[in-house]
């Protein structure tokens, strides 16, 4: 940039003045900085300190600005100049709050101070104002995979917003399973009886709405292309496809109910007179329809006692069944009793259950059904086996503790629970996919390199993996919304798929816009390659945590800027570091471990690097100080994106630099990991791991380089680490690479 | 009466919860227990019970209507209504629990000697002849339930009570021979006779009094 | 004053809980104006209060400080605290709210420095830990506070500290003569986040909470465990700081009760086997639970964890809904019931019990705007076809922070189908 104009603030307040020397800083800034503007001001945050700073971005022609202040978390609405590259140089969390005020440390805080400032004007220098993604697609039309209630709901609800939408069923009516219910579950005070489904309202809500274009009897071939230009190609029952141009996408392809047959010991597929509650369903509707009562399936025979088997198939820790509860079942088997109850109160129901599952207003429900006398015993189901026309049911009453039978049941209903439609696993090597029996059958067909659907994150549910963020997608712009993305009844899958419409529009909105989506929603940077430079090695591509990277024929990387969430596990990922952000590369965070002043072996002052991410370790290091929790002044911090964006040049850098030892703090991995870009931190212990030989080649102790995992509530851990660490370097030395660099 | 009890088996055949539902008082209540165990952990002569309330409540749904019926434990409510006030589905317990130990005294399924039984038929029988308790013939009814020698020793046991309440002027040998009773005797032998056949048609049982064990 | 611009095209979010900034950002990061209004201080709710979610035992602040990023980095909201809507008038699409902010004693200039916390003498109970401990009266509410500006304690207005806060503060940041003003909002859709309350305990009269120190509620043993909380993240019982190693947890603690909550709180079963493994983390080989429940609400995915804290030979698990707390001389609690599976009575004595609290909404017995359908237990049901007023999250049910977020997401979709409309039609 040939007009960059950079200006240094330093800020004099919370103390900053009295316990460093600014007018050192300044000098710093001045001459080792090389910053063309550099002021002091006793309280910058103030209306006065930001306005000066905008009149020199306005007058001026300052284009870059560091302040140096307080933490980056700290005053933001202050320093915001949306026109001007700023670098934050953390002087009061980062050092006089994490030192103690006394004499002998005053030394060791002003080159920790000094140190923050030539690392915010080298990263300064290195930055660029970040532009917004200029591959931006602008269809802001909706893709709806499945026809059920979820999708329907979806596709009404975009449409209410004001999108267009395509929406593509596989079967050839709309309505899925919610549409074979005779009745579903209250949703309203007071929860007493089961009421219509009023699925024939949506269907035809969702056939009259002239902004929904169905296609029922259809699957999709193929899905190319990003948020903003999805390109689908939909086969049609013809035979013929059609190909249609969308903005994002809601999967919303349900469930199959877990196949009763493999449940013989209760009975399932060996007695006609054993069904499933999706079997009870269509003889409830079909008996209503016809005005009569629901009857045994074997011989038509007359009603008089049926039992309902809770968690049939589920809960099952033996590995044969599925483990997970659906959710829905105990209030679904609430609502079959009543079918009876409510046609004739003689007749005998019984839920024997383990838990009853029933939160919220469910509880009411679940007083209904036994104020209409069902009868609800705690217990485990040993066997059901046919017996004259009807069935005998054999339990273990937990209550009265003993082996219990009912005789003469003439229907048992298993809650057989939901398997989600997820389509092909990705993460199953192909190999293994080759010697399956059924084939895996692909629902989205992506022709994204990382696999054809969505990754699964457990027992086949597409689900996002964090708690505040449902909506967490990893292919962005696509989301799931229903029970594919976790067992759920028709009240709530009503609801998500409300929340997944939301998230879609605001993705194609975003990408339209050149911007990130969730979690760094807004941020305008994204990668950029030099693909002269480029090996085809192919980490990027597979290492991206949301597929957003494809490769073209000759294997370079193509990247997919509106799948990309700009955490930068590519650009750690990438040994020839020719993957960078306008305002996050390999030189912004080089220049800062550069700029320090490492201090000669005979000072006695090591120097470690904290590589922090910024959105736990960082915070944790900033509440520390907050608390006055200090900790050594010979760590200089750096925030990363992510511990995935970690390049090991970094490492290589500051091991030459001089440095004594570098940690790395980033989020717990593993199966309930806390990286927000599901695997940045696990990536990068992995390649931490090879810097053993680096270390080896340069003759360095392994202890040089560490990591660990840091939660955000690690105040007083953190300070503890990094002290530890300190010690641990005083014992094995300065490093013996100082002064070569 | 185990006429009575023949004809409910008959009715109710498998369904004990229809029979308690339709016959015992406040019984239509006992299919709204979730099982909490609260009644069971509140009850003052909790250690002594042989069946919890909650675990009465599952026997019946179950259908162990004998075993129900001749259990000690509904005997044992002393109606301190710790239960009910802790019920989470406020289910009467109390009531249900006198109404089920009196369905079974009416069956005659009652245990046999069952203390609080006996006591209550003695106060009843007592009460119910003049209008008015006669303490000291009541008294000497219950030491004397379970024979001569034990009666004698229980009023040895408590002689000096007895002496006290007689020079206090609470205790009148002479009741002994004389009961004074409420004024309308007749009255209240009508009121007691038209109560019974209330019951009785809500319940639908034959009319017969009640108190007089079979 | 304050000066909030808002046309019929802005959103107003009450309730900047998790719920609240939910709805806010989604709505924001779609391109809508929002006002977000807390009553409180600070963002970020109840959550911000907890140790650990279930069933992951991440850090709730974890996703506290994303959302915060994101409210930080985006123009589109406009956060008020310290704010409470006291009228609201006008239809769909066109609504005038009328807020109440109450004075905080402190202006924007406050640069969270502490200076004044450092001169002022006086404490109070600190809410952000429920009270188990005090803080002074000028305060920032906690490390994760947003905005990050202290706080005067209104009851040392008009006392000598009031001055010395003022005094120590060289920013001029503290303002005695801020008086609560009244602005007026104007919306054309308002999402209610108002959140919920734990079940006052001492209603529970067999649980002697307010009798015995060493009863305490599932919200303040999460205090307890967090490193932020009044023992720096030790299990230490009230009554005497003794290291609470035995815990009973009480599960339906006011819910599924007609004597108190009708409905099931949903989130207390997950959240005391959540709670169990604090115990394990604190106390290792020592530490030992007692679930004491009626049906275990592991619901869906979450039976994995169920399945896991079983196997966990610290906890064990008992059919039954606890009759009695009795507490003794050595401040130990004894829990009397009776085990319903088979039949087994018990006394047991523990360091301490954990009330696993009920939920029920904020408004419950607050004045809410008619156009409001609530049920009896006061969850906003749904409004009416013709409102532009839609509940999100625990105001409208007991959820865990996973629904409430997706509920807050699809509220903020119907808001946003309202202000499209006006949009269109203004067009």
């Amino acid at each position: 940039m040939a007009d960059m104009k950079t200006a240094a603030y330093i800020c004099k307040g919370c103390g900053i003045g009295e316990r460093v020397d600014t007018a050192q800083m300044a000098k710093i800034a001045t001459k080792e900085g090389k910053m063309h503007l550099v002021r002091e001001h006793d309280f910058l945050c103030s209306a006065a300190g930001v306005q000066l700073i905008r009149d020199d971005i306005d007058k001026e022609g300052v284009t870059h600005a560091v302040i140096a202040a307080c933490s980056r978390r700290a005053k933001t609405e202050a320093f915001y100049f949306p026109s001007a590259a700023v670098a934050r140089a953390n002087i009061r969390e980062g050092v006089i709050w994490a030192r103690p005020d006394t004499a002998e440390a005053r030394e060791t805080t002003q080159e920790m101070a000094d140190d923050y400032l030539r690392m915010g004007c080298g990263e300064l220098k290195k930055m660029k104002l970040p532009g917004g993604n200029p591959d931006t697609g602008h269809a802001k039309r909706l893709l709806v995979v499945g026809g059920g209630v979820s999708g329907l709901t979806a596709a009404l609800e975009a449409s209410k917003t004001g999108y267009q939408v395509v929406l593509v069923e596989k079967s050839g009516s709309l309505g899925g399973w919610a549409a074979t219910l005779h009745k579903r579950m209250p949703v309203r005070e007071p929860y007493a009886d089961p009421q219509d489904s009023g699925m024939n309202e949506l269907i035809a809500a969702v056939k009259g709405d002239r902004n929904i274009k169905v296609h029922t009897n259809a699957v999709i071939a193929k899905t190319d292309g990003a948020p903003g230009r999805f390109k689908v190609d939909i086969s049609v029952e013809s035979g013929s496809s059609v190909t249609e141009e969308v903005g994002a996408i809601v999967q919303a392809t349900g469930f199959t109910t877990y196949d009763i047959a493999k449940l013989p010991e209760l009975g399932g597929g060996k007695s006609a007179n054993v069904i499933d509650q999706a079997t009870l369903e269509r003889l409830a509707a079909d008996g209503a329809a016809k005005g009569q009562p629901i009857r045994r399936p074997g011989d038509g025979g007359e009603v008089n006692t049926v039992v309902f088997v809770q968690c049939a198939g589920q809960r099952d820790e033996s590995g044969k069944h599925l483990a997970y509860c659906s959710g829905f079942c105990c209030g679904a088997s609430v609502k079959q009793a009543m079918y009876f109850k409510d046609a004739n109160p003689a007749i005998n129901t019984v839920v024997i259950y383990d838990d009853l599952r029933m939160p919220g207003n469910g509880e009411d429900f679940y007083r209904s059904a036994q104020r209409k006398g069902v009868i609800f015993t705690k217990g485990k189901v040993t066997s059901v086996e046919a017996q004259g026309q009807g069935c005998e049911v054999k339990f273990r009453d937990l209550i009265l503790d003993e082996d219990a039978t009912i005789a003469g049941a003439d229907l048992v209903v298993l809650a057989t629970g939901q398997v989600p439609n997820s389509g092909v696993n990705i993460d199953i090597p192909e190999e293994e996919v080759a010697k399956m029996e059924v084939k895996p059958v692909s629902i989205l067909n992506l022709t994204y390199r990382q696999g054809k659907d969505l990754p699964q994150l457990t027992q086949g549910f597409t689900d996002s993996h964090f708690i505040c963020f449902p909506y967490e997608t990893r292919r962005t712009g696509i989301y799931s919304a229903g029970p594919v993305r976790r067992p759920m009844d028709v009240a709530q899958a009503t609801e998500d798929a409300a929340g997944a419409t939301l998230k879609a529009i605001q993705a194609m909105e975003n990408a339209g816009l050149g911007r990130a989506a969730h979690p760094r929603s807004g941020d305008l940077s994204y990668p950029i390659v030099q693909l002269d430079g480029c090996t085809q090695c192919k980490r990027c591509t597979v290492e991206c945590p949301f597929g957003a990277i494809d490769e073209d024929e000759k294997r370079y990387p193509v990247f997919n800027e509106s799948r990309c969430r700009r955490c930068g596990t590519c650009m750690g990922a990438c040994p020839v570091r020719v993957i960078s952000f306008e305002n996050y590369s390999c030189d912004t965070v080089g220049a800062q471990i550069k700029a320090v002043d490492v201090p000669d072996e005979f000072s006695e002052k090591p120097r470690i690097l904290v590589l922090a991410c910024e959105n736990d370790a960082y915070p944790a290091i900033d509440m520390a100080g907050m608390q006055k929790n200090c900790y050594s002044a010979f760590v200089r911090v750096i925030p990363v994106r992510c511990l995935g964006s970690v390049n090991t040049i970094w490492i290589t850098d500051a091991l030459n630099a001089g440095y004594d030892g570098i940690m790395m703090l980033g989020c717990k991995h593993g199966d309930d990991y806390q990286c927000h870009f599901v695997k940045g931190s696990e990536l990068a212990s992995v390649r931490m791991s090879k810097v053993d030989d680096t270390l080896k080649q340069l003759s360095l102790e392994a202890e040089r380089v560490i990591s660990h995992e840091v939660a955000i509530t690690d105040i007083a851990r953190v300070p503890q680490l990094i002290n530890d660490y300190a010690a641990k370097i005083n014992e094995i030395g300065m490093s013996p690479l100082k002064g070569f660099a | 009466m185990g006429d009575l009890n023949t004809q409910m088996l008959d009715k109710y055949r498998n369904n004990f919860l229809r029979e308690v539902e339709e016959k015992v008082d406040d019984g239509d209540w006992v299919k709204m227990c979730m099982q909490c165990g609260v009644c069971a952990g509140s009850c003052t002569f909790g250690p002594d019970w042989e069946h919890t309330p909650q675990k009465i409540f599952m026997m019946i749904r179950a259908g162990k209507r004998e075993e129900v019926l001749t259990s000690h434990s509904m005997w044992l409510c002393t109606s301190c209504y710790n239960c009910m006030v802790r019920c989470p589905r406020k289910l009467p317990i109390t009531h249900i629990m006198h109404g089920l130990a009196s369905y079974a005294h009416r069956l005659g399924l009652a245990p046999k000697n069952q203390p609080t039984r006996d006591f209550s038929m003695i106060f009843w029988e007592n009460c119910t002849k003049t209008g008015r308790v006669n303490e000291l013939k009541m008294t000497i009814s219950v030491y004397f339930r379970e024979g001569f020698v034990s009666g004698i020793k229980k009023m040895w046991t408590l002689r000096n009570i007895g002496r006290g309440l007689f020079f206090a002027k609470r205790l009148n040998p002479l009741e002994l021979f004389v009961s004074h009773g409420c004024k309308d005797k007749d009255g209240l032998r009508r009121a007691l006779k038209k109560a019974d056949e209330i019951e009785a048609r809500r319940r639908g049982y034959a009319v017969q009094p009640r108190g007089y064990s079979s | 004053m304050t000066e909030v611009v808002a046309t019929n095209q802005t959103i107003l979010v009450v309730g900047g809980g998790i719920s609240g900034m939910t709805a806010a950002l989604e709505a924001a990061e779609c391109g809508k104006q929002v006002v977000l209004v807390e009553k409180s201080p600070t963002l970020g709710g109840r959550t911000a209060l907890l140790y650990r979610y279930f069933p992951k035992l991440c850090h709730p602040i974890c996703g506290l400080e994303i959302n915060l990023r994101r409210i930080k980095a985006n123009r589109n909201i406009r956060v008020l605290t310290l704010a409470e809507v006291s009228a609201i008038s006008g239809k769909r699409g066109d609504y005038s709210a009328t807020v109440k902010i109450a004075p905080r004693y402190v202006n924007e200039n406050c640069t969270a420095c502490g200076d004044c916390a450092g001169a002022v003498a006086a404490e109070v109970p600190n809410p952000y830990n429920y009270g188990l401990d005090k803080m002074k009266a000028a305060y920032l509410p906690h490390a994760m506070a947003y905005p990050q500006r202290y706080v005067l304690d209104a009851s040392v207005i008009g006392t000598a500290d009031a001055d010395k806060a003022k005094a120590a503060c060289k920013y001029g940041a503290i303002d005695l003569e801020m008086r609560e003003e009244t602005i007026t909002i104007k919306a054309g859709a308002v999402i209610w986040a108002t959140g919920w309350q734990p079940y006052d305990a001492a209603k529970i009269q067999p649980y002697g909470y307010d009798r015995f120190a060493n009863v305490i509620t599932s919200l303040e043993f999460e205090r307890l465990a967090d490193p932020h909380g009044p023992t720096g993240g030790k299990i230490l019982r009230p009554s005497d700081g003794k290291e609470a190693k035995n815990i009973a947890f009480i599960q339906c603690a006011g819910s599924r009760d007609e004597n108190h909550l009708r409905h099931c709180s949903r989130i207390c079963c997950m959240a005391s086997l959540k709670q169990t493994q604090y115990v394990k983390e604190a106390w290792g080989e020592a530490a030992k639970s007692t679930v004491y429940y009626i049906d275990i609400r592991a619901i869906d995915r979450f039976e994995d964890f169920y399945q896991k804290v079983q196997r966990d030979p610290s906890v064990s698990f008992l059919k039954s809904k606890v009759a009695k707390v009795t507490q003794d001389k050595s401040g130990d609690v004894i829990l009397h019931g009776v085990d319903t599976e088979g039949y087994h009575r018990y006394a047991n004595a523990h360091d301490m019990a954990v009330l696993a609290i009920g939920m029920q909404p904020s408004v419950a017995g607050v004045d809410i705007p008619a156009e409001i359908v609530a049920d009896s237990s006061g969850f906003i049901e749904s409004s009416a076809a013709e409102s532009g007023f839609f509940g999100a999250g625990c105001a409208t049910n007991a959820l865990d922070v996973n629904r409430a977020v997706q509920s807050s997401t699809a509220a903020a979709l119907r808001a946003i189908q309202v202000i499209n409309k006006v949009a269109r039609a203004e067009a």
